[in-house]
């Protein structure tokens, strides 16, 4: 890709930030529920008082003009005080942004090693018990809500087995120095391989509830493709030149197949950070999807504008790897 | 499709315990709690969430026991000069977390934080209100505090355990954004470290004076450390308390008593909560404007089926809008439970045929707000149940005296401090903040005013039982119950007792 495309796609971004902002920004307006209301609760507060508070959160400026000094602000990254955490935005989000970013990835992680595998699999034997057996678990995969999978396995792993965790991040006799905010990492930069195993632990509950749905939709593509390969002419012509089966799969079939996977997992791990609200609420993981969830229902304006766009910016960058991933796997294709 | 539950096994084995053994100091005891702290400034929030994890941290003036009865905390003794006057003595070589003393100074800075406009560097505190028609903080003597009031307050004793007292001299080297993370109080337990939307983790303040004299055992904390563990999902909270991840969950669902008290090493605890449930019926509309179709609404809803049947039996009815624990509380007349009469009350004000209705209500009370449809309906009074978010329902119900629409609305109100300024007020004076009904009565609203600054304390409770005839004559609303608050504890757990005002008060807690 040259240098002109990628400042091309970067200029693409500033109108889409801007949309969502402004989108967000309305839909919060629109919304019945006034954050002060919400704010004071069943609390006695005289007119005054109300009109002080209104101030002080500047939701006595219009609409206009609170979206243009948001606008103003952001750029320059200040996306104002939360109205309940008596802090910046900006630093309650970074808090809770890794935790979120670290169970995606290891979702991403379990999703492709078991979706590609499994995926390559139902090809190889199509029709078979296992390639039907596979379908009906993709099926039930993309089907099975969440937090209803999240308890079962919560029952079963920690309830039952007691071999896994219920829910948190890592155990509180552990002290880890936070340098980047993902334990994985902190954990082996301190060379502490306990806490990094414990660490794990704590993550992979979460990880395959939140991957599961991914999983199943990755072995649909993987299987497909896989099928779609195998009956292309140079594979006929690997396998009559008496190539070993195994070669003829593995370097010749799965390599090519695997290019519709690759952008469809780049582009599913978006919707990982949707699922992360559920998943998080469930194992009690301290990331972003929970925090947002509880600040809609607050109407934390600031923080649900600055998270949204955070969301956006994501999703943009998640469409742009993409696209490049596209372009290396297939050099057929130009952006 | 073995292989992917074979592959989920093999991936949890290979993390096992025996691997990477779980670090749990053997003396943490843990609270799977619904919400974290919003900050950890005693002073800027209006959780009570926040308050819980807050208290065990901070001390105030004045707290409450086991039974609710206000006594000194930080405060030695408490002194009315005068309707308007109250004298604080403060307790002597009290320590705050970091080594100095607390003097009047620190609680005059604290309730001047609270009470004057501003204060909080430009802010005013969302706490002012609680604090009544507070004129002035003054330090009278080296170790005496008295604050003067604009007018009467007689509930300012029963308020002031919900402020905690904070350091001046560290809110002035921290500021008040440091003070949102940071902790230096006069509590039990120090903070360790909060793990922001985890866990905040505490550790026993060695230099503790023992906390309230009237509380014993008047001494330091029990265990080493406590931890506030954050676990929003009660199926989740549940399921750590029966894997002995966490000791005690607060907000136990009654329909997972029987799987805590099943549970070998664990148990089912309650206390009377301070929250009453009632419904609201518009009386701007074309139906509940006529006291015989309200008194039919009451007559038609089994209260004590539903609280047996889906509130596992865990709450007290009531006739009034008080909880039998409030001060002011007295037996009333009971409406009962009369479907016929409830029809013939209906037909009396002019609806033979019954009428159409719908009953707005939260989705955490939508199974509750069914089951009183369906009686409802059984007596003629069809409805239909409406699920709104609660934001939502509070701007169309919560209205001040501008119009209302809808007809029911089933909700609740709060009465942390078991007086019934806080609840009474709001929910039925005219045009009040929590007056959903739309109820007016000049005569009531003059009770309630004159209750409110009525120092004599049998005078006061007379005039609240005169005001709950009142409403339960006139029935502006379906009083319903109060729930008591359900929590799930390890048997491990010694020396706790749950408290109706939701403190989780561990500074008696063992671990054994």
């Amino acid at each position: 890709m040259s240098l002109g495309k990628l400042l091309e796609r970067i200029i693409q971004l500033v109108p889409v930030l801007l949309g969502v902002s402004l989108i967000v920004f309305v839909m919060l307006a629109l919304t019945p529920g006034d954050p002060v209301q919400i704010m004071v609760g069943e609390q006695a507060i005289t007119a005054e008082q109300e009109a002080e508070l209104r101030r002080d959160l500047g939701l006595d400026r219009p609409l206009v003009e609170r979206f243009f000094l948001f606008v103003a602000n952001a750029v320059q990254f200040d996306f104002g005080q939360s109205y309940y955490h008596g802090r910046p935005v900006a630093d309650v989000i970074a808090e809770r942004l890794p935790a979120t970013i670290e169970l995606s990835l290891v979702a991403l992680i379990v999703a492709l090693a078991t979706a590609i595998p499994l995926g390559v699999l139902a090809a190889i034997r199509k029709n078979s018990i296992f390639d039907r057996m596979a379908t009906v678990g993709s099926l039930l995969g993309v089907s099975l809500p969440g937090f209803w999978f999240g308890i079962l396995l919560i029952m079963l792993f920690a309830v039952h087995l007691q071999i896994l965790p219920v829910s948190g991040r890592i155990g509180y006799a552990s002290e880890v120095l936070t340098v980047t905010g993902f334990l994985l990492i902190d954990t082996l930069l301190a060379g502490d391989i306990a806490a990094f195993g414990e660490a794990l632990r704590y993550l992979l509950l979460p990880a395959i509830t939140l991957g599961l749905p991914m999983t199943a939709i990755l072995m649909r593509v993987t299987r497909t493709s896989m099928l779609e390969v195998m009956r292309q002419d140079y594979i006929t012509f690997a396998e009559a030149k008496g190539l070993p089966r195994r070669r003829v799969l593995y370097r010749h079939a799965l390599k090519n197949a695997l290019i519709p996977t690759v952008s469809v997992a780049a582009i599913e791990t978006g919707s990982l950070l949707g699922g992360n609200m559920i998943v998080e609420t469930v194992f009690g993981w301290p990331g972003l999807g929970r925090l947002v969830v509880e600040s809609i229902f607050l109407r934390n304006y600031p923080l649900v504008q600055a998270a949204v766009l955070l969301y956006a910016v994501t999703y943009v960058l998640l469409n742009f790897i993409a696209d490049i991933l596209y372009t290396v796997l297939n050099p057929r294709v130009k952006l | 499709m073995k292989a992917l539950p074979r592959l989920l096994m093999a991936t949890a084995l290979a993390a096992t315990p025996a691997l990477f053994p779980a670090a749990v100091a053997a003396e943490d005891l843990i609270v799977g709690f619904t919400l974290d702290a919003d900050t950890l400034d005693p002073a800027n929030h209006r959780k009570r969430e926040t308050e819980t994890i807050i208290r065990n941290l901070y001390d105030g003036l004045l707290t409450r026991d086991a039974n609710m009865l206000v006594v000194p905390e930080l405060a030695e003794s408490i002194t009315q000069i005068s309707p308007t006057e109250y004298d604080f003595k403060i307790r002597s070589g009290v320590k705050f977390h970091d080594g100095s003393t607390l003097t009047a100074e620190d609680v005059k800075f604290t309730l001047d934080r609270i009470t004057v406009e501003n204060a909080m560097g430009g802010q005013t505190s969302p706490r002012q209100g609680l604090m009544g028609p507070v004129a002035s903080v003054d330090v009278t003597a080296p170790d005496t505090v008295r604050i003067t009031l604009k007018e009467p307050w007689p509930i300012l004793p029963a308020m002031l355990p919900n402020q905690q007292i904070v350091s001046k001299a560290f809110v002035e080297s921290v500021g008040n954004e440091g003070l949102a993370t940071q902790v230096n109080g006069t509590g039990p337990f120090k903070l360790v470290e909060w793990r922001k939307g985890d866990a905040i983790i505490m550790e026993r303040f060695d230099d503790y004076y023992g906390g309230a004299a009237d509380i014993p055992p008047v001494d330091k904390a029990c265990v080493d450390r406590v931890i506030f563990k954050i676990i929003p999902e009660s199926a989740s909270r549940v399921a750590a308390l029966l894997a002995g991840e966490v000791h005690i969950i607060n907000e136990l669902p009654a329909f997972s008593i029987s799987q805590v008290e099943s549970n070998d090493g664990t148990q089912v605890m309650t206390v009377n909560g301070t929250r009453s449930f009632f419904i609201a019926m518009n009386m701007e509309g074309e139906h509940f404007d006529d006291v015989k179709v309200r008194q039919a609404a009451a007559m038609a809803i089994d209260k004590q089926l539903i609280i047996d049947k889906i509130l596992g039996g865990n709450a007290a009815p009531i006739d009034g809008i008080l909880s039998p624990d409030a001060f002011g509380a007295s037996e009333l007349p009971k409406v009962g439970y009369d479907p016929e009469k409830a029809k013939a009350l209906l037909a009396e004000a002019g609806f033979p045929d019954g009428i159409d209705v719908t009953m707005d209500t939260e989705g955490a009370f939508k199974d509750t707000a069914e089951a009183i449809a369906s009686m409802l309906t059984n007596a003629g009074i069809r409805t239909t149940v409406m699920v709104g978010e609660g934001a939502q329902l509070s701007d169309k119900w919560r209205t001040k005296g501008a119009p209302k629409s809808g007809d029911m609305y089933f909700t609740s109100w709060g009465n942390g401090s078991l007086d019934p300024f806080d609840i009474f007020t709001p929910t039925h004076k005219t045009n009040d903040r929590g007056n959903s009904a739309g109820y007016a009565n000049p005569e009531l609203d003059a009770i309630l005013d004159a209750a409110a600054v009525e120092l004599d304390v049998e005078k006061r409770r007379a005039m609240y039982r005169d005001a709950e005839m009142m409403i339960n004559a006139d029935q502006p609303y379906v009083y319903l119950w109060v729930p008591k608050d359900i929590y799930g504890v390890s048997k491990r757990v010694t020396g706790w007792q749950p408290s109706a005002d939701s403190r989780i008060n561990l500074h008696d807690a063992c671990l054994n």
